[in-house]
């Protein structure tokens, strides 16, 4: 009697992409610390899956400096995913990237059954190429287009303009990480919070007042870390 | 035989709460019995749920009140009265496409409000009128069922089926294109009215009268992997209300909608009229 009647039943993924500046620039500590911080934050994004257990987390890496390039390209659950360390290399493609990103926010290949995805873009430069294009590329997908964005704009130098652009809604700020300590929380609040974000329902897509955005952490200024 | 009307239309209605979710955001209305006297009715809303919409589930609550209260009033201008003719299909349509919609939008607003100004949030900035409303932010869905007609109306995500004489499962109100996450329209929308969907369906052959309506909330349909597996189990649903009776499939509902919930982390709702004999003539 209580067989349900219907096809199977599933979970629905959260698609959760890095989008990584891995130009000179960041070359030395910048690197280092960022490839520490997203280390650490993956046991805490294991942490909210697991608190929505509804939501099936996936997560890709594409890094991006004279070419773009996945660096994770197979969606992998947050569950198997392991951090690889990135290398620096070249220039600030970030059109490119952008690019590739949209290319997989077409549906197909991302399924119509599925929570928002997450796009993190993480930069400490100006793009050297066309970015613009990319970013059009991007929002002109359905899934670009509905996609959380988060950005973090790591040390003085990083164009806060193009971030600010990429987030595409005035109420967003790109989060300023001009230290070790600031960029870890950032990293850990992109993590996590966009994670949450994606997975709340809101009314009336072109509805002003309900695009809330989610509030980023107040990172606290700190004396003893260094200032890039 | 027996006519497609000779037994009243017997209602479900079940609700179960997401997993992880703090309260039930959606809220259900099954009754009547699908006779000029006792029209089926029946509602479904699902609260945003968000904490934007922190009031979504009395928004839920009141939406299907003004819904009840609108629909009743709409069944009732279809009766004749004494010696009179009913109003005409067409203006009936029009009442159903236009006038219905707009009160419905306008007197929930009037309700949420109402409700804010007995239960005003205490030590909050004033809030616009705007601000107030979005609190209390939910979808809709309604059907009415007269031995002369069937109308329904949806503003936002969640499903409509209808299961005709032959069996055969059809979502009348699915949009073209679905929304993408879970974003959704909603009564908490300005000029909300507007973007009410309306099934309209006369029902000029009674024994091609619907032998299955059933209204969901997105929870629903977003447990399952594939669109064709939740038409599945609105085909089967209405196969096992055949073989088993509704007491019999009441008392397995909430089992499988928590099992749904478990998919979709959604709350998760089913408001359903049957009508029973349907089997009446050849086929049985």
């Amino acid at each position: 009697m209580s067989d349900i009647p219907g096809g199977p039943m599933a979970n629905r993924p959260v698609h959760f992409i890095w989008l990584i500046d891995r130009s000179y620039s960041m070359q030395g500590e910048k690197m280092g610390q960022l490839n520490y911080a997203i280390r650490e934050a993956v046991p805490e994004m294991r942490s909210v899956a697991h608190d929505n257990p509804a939501a099936q987390l996936l997560l890709r890496t594409l890094t991006f400096s004279s070419t773009a390039q996945w660096h994770h390209k197979v969606p992998v659950p947050v569950d198997d995913f392991t951090w690889e360390d990135i290398q620096v290399d070249g220039m600030t493609n970030l059109g490119e990237a952008l690019q590739l990103v949209a290319r997989e926010l077409q549906t197909p290949p991302m399924p119509q059954r599925a929570l928002k995805p997450v796009l993190a873009l993480v930069s400490d430069g100006v793009p050297t190429d066309d970015w613009k294009s990319g970013l059009a590329a991007l929002d002109a997908t359905p899934w670009g287009k509905k996609a959380v964005r988060v950005a973090i704009a790591i040390g003085a130098d990083a164009d806060r303009d193009v971030l600010q652009e990429f987030l595409g809604n005035p109420e967003l700020q790109p989060l300023d990480a001009n230290s070790p300590k600031k960029l870890a929380a950032a990293i850990r609040w992109a993590s996590t919070a966009a994670v949450k974000a994606a997975s709340q329902p809101l009314a009336g897509s072109s509805d002003a007042l309900t695009k809330q955005p989610y509030a980023p952490p107040v990172l606290d200024d700190d004396d003893d870390d260094d200032v890039w | 035989m027996s006519g497609p009307n000779a037994s009243p239309w017997e209602t479900l209605s079940v609700s179960v709460q997401g997993v992880n979710k703090q309260r039930n955001q959606d809220w259900s209305a099954a009754e009547g019995r699908g006779t000029t006297e006792e029209p089926l009715i029946l509602a479904a809303a699902d609260g945003h749920g968000s904490a934007a919409h922190a009031r979504s589930h009395v928004g839920a609550r009141i939406a299907v009140d003004v819904f009840t209260a609108c629909a009743t009033q709409f069944t009732q201008l279809a009766r004749p009265r004494g010696t009179d003719d009913p109003p005409s299909l067409s203006w009936l349509m029009h009442y159903a496409q236009h006038t219905l919609p707009r009160r419905l939008s306008a007197t929930w607003r009037e309700e949420v409000l109402r409700h804010w100004s007995r239960q005003p949030e205490e030590g909050e900035p004033a809030l616009s009128d705007e601000e107030k409303v979005l609190l209390y932010g939910t979808t809709l869905l309604g059907a009415v069922l007269t031995p002369q007609l069937f109308a329904a109306w949806q503003l936002g995500d969640g499903e409509l089926t209808v299961i005709g004489e032959d069996g055969t499962a059809v979502l009348p109100l699915a949009p073209v294109e679905a929304e993408l996450g879970d974003e959704t329209e909603s009564l908490c929308t300005r000029a909300a009215w507007r973007l009410v969907r309306v099934h309209w369906a006369p029902i000029v052959d009674p024994a091609r009268t619907p032998r299955l309506i059933a209204l969901s909330t997105d929870g629903l349909s977003k447990s399952f992997a594939s669109d064709e597996g939740f038409t599945q189990f609105m085909t089967g649903l209405d196969q096992r209300l055949d073989d088993e009776g509704t007491e019999a499939v009441s008392s397995v509902l909430p089992e499988w909608l928590a099992r749904a919930a478990q998919h979709s982390g959604d709350d998760t709702t089913l408001a359903a009229g049957r009508r029973p004999n349907h089997r009446s003539g050849t086929d049985r």
